[in-house]
């Protein structure tokens, strides 16, 4: 119970540290980084949590590819932030009062992993005991994803799908635009 | 980045184990975490790896764009296919209970290829994103 107490205080100080960091960062680079490592640590958080699955998506979605597509897509925007906005105080108060609201509702949680908590009353057993009978799957997480809860992870995979070729077709686009600039630039010189 | 041995090096090397380890979470998400969003993240660090290193050219030499395109399609396709042969065989869409020869056979069967269809459209969304960002940038490069 200390120990783990103690782990959580260490990557939630990390947490911190980072966070702070990140405020104070005004380079590109360094903010995509330091995201990167945020991600890392939230991938120990749900480790601690028993959350593996989560864990090993946020490892490798949010710390390994989001941080290279980030590097990719960092070549369009200026190597430095502005430094825009002067008035700190309000979005600072606001921050720490909602905060303080989160913070405040926490203590009327149930404690985490509480087998009468109202959330494993409800559907969970079923799924438990569907997953090792109807289905035969140990990993209880795939059997919900995949089979118990199909049509969601069938919009998730529409989703990724919708929004590359949003993307693609967008950057596309752009690009014919640009050389559209740049053929009538040529004819303007020209002529 | 083409004059650096360790780099080249240490991408060959490693490509093939990174494919292998997608494979492993991809097909063994039944039985230990992992699955296809993973999976497909995974395999296409590998291909992003031998881009960056080798260049987009190469990149794409390895693995062409209308291949890509094809298999980004084909995950969402896949998907949604099993659904509705699920329903051509006369149950609910995605209800895999009627795919194998008995309930349990046929569930598997059906996480098995719905979990490869995720892991098909996310790692070629992913490729094909790099592939777009890095073209663009190039394209753009030359206008300045």
């Amino acid at each position: 119970m200390i120990s783990e107490l103690m782990i959580n205080a260490f990557l939630v100080s990390i947490m911190l540290a980072i966070g702070i960091a990140l405020l104070k960062s005004r380079s590109v680079i360094y903010t995509v980084l330091l995201t990167s490592a945020y991600s890392l640590v939230a991938a120990l958080m749900f480790i601690t949590l028993d959350a593996v699955d989560v864990a090993f998506t946020e490892a490798s979605v949010g710390a390994g590819i989001s941080t290279v597509l980030f590097l990719a897509a960092m070549a369009f925007l200026p190597k430095k932030e502005e430094q825009t906005v002067n008035n700190q105080a309000f979005p600072a108060v606001i921050c720490l009062v909602l905060g303080g609201v989160l913070i405040w509702c926490s203590y009327d949680l149930p404690e985490i992993g509480l087998a009468t908590s109202p959330i494993h009353q409800h559907i969970v057993p079923e799924y438990i005991l569907g997953s090792r009978d109807d289905i035969g799957i140990p990993n209880i997480v795939t059997s919900v994803l995949a089979s118990y809860r199909g049509y969601d992870t069938f919009g998730e995979t529409i989703v990724v799908f919708t929004a590359g070729i949003a993307v693609l077709a967008i950057l596309k686009n752009n690009k014919k635009t640009l050389n559209k600039i740049k053929s009538q630039k040529k004819v303007v010189k020209n002529g | 980045m083409d004059k650096n041995p360790i780099l080249r090096i240490a991408t060959k090397i490693l490509f093939a184990p990174i494919i292998l380890f997608g494979l492993y979470v991809q097909f063994h998400g039944d039985f230990g975490p992992g699955g296809g969003f993973q999976a497909g993240v995974i395999v296409a660090s590998a291909f992003i790896l031998y881009a960056i290193v080798f260049g987009l050219e190469k990149g794409k030499e390895l693995f062409p764009l209308n291949i890509n395109l094809f298999l980004l399609a084909l995950g969402g396709i896949l998907y949604g296919g099993v659904g509705i042969v699920s329903m051509l065989l006369g149950d609910e869409f995605l209800s895999y209970n009627v795919l194998g020869s008995s309930k349990q056979a046929g569930q598997h069967i059906g996480i098995l290829l719905v979990e490869f269809g995720v892991g098909l459209t996310v790692s070629n969304v992913m490729i094909a994103l790099f592939y777009a960002f890095v073209d663009f940038k190039s394209s753009n490069g030359e206008t300045k």
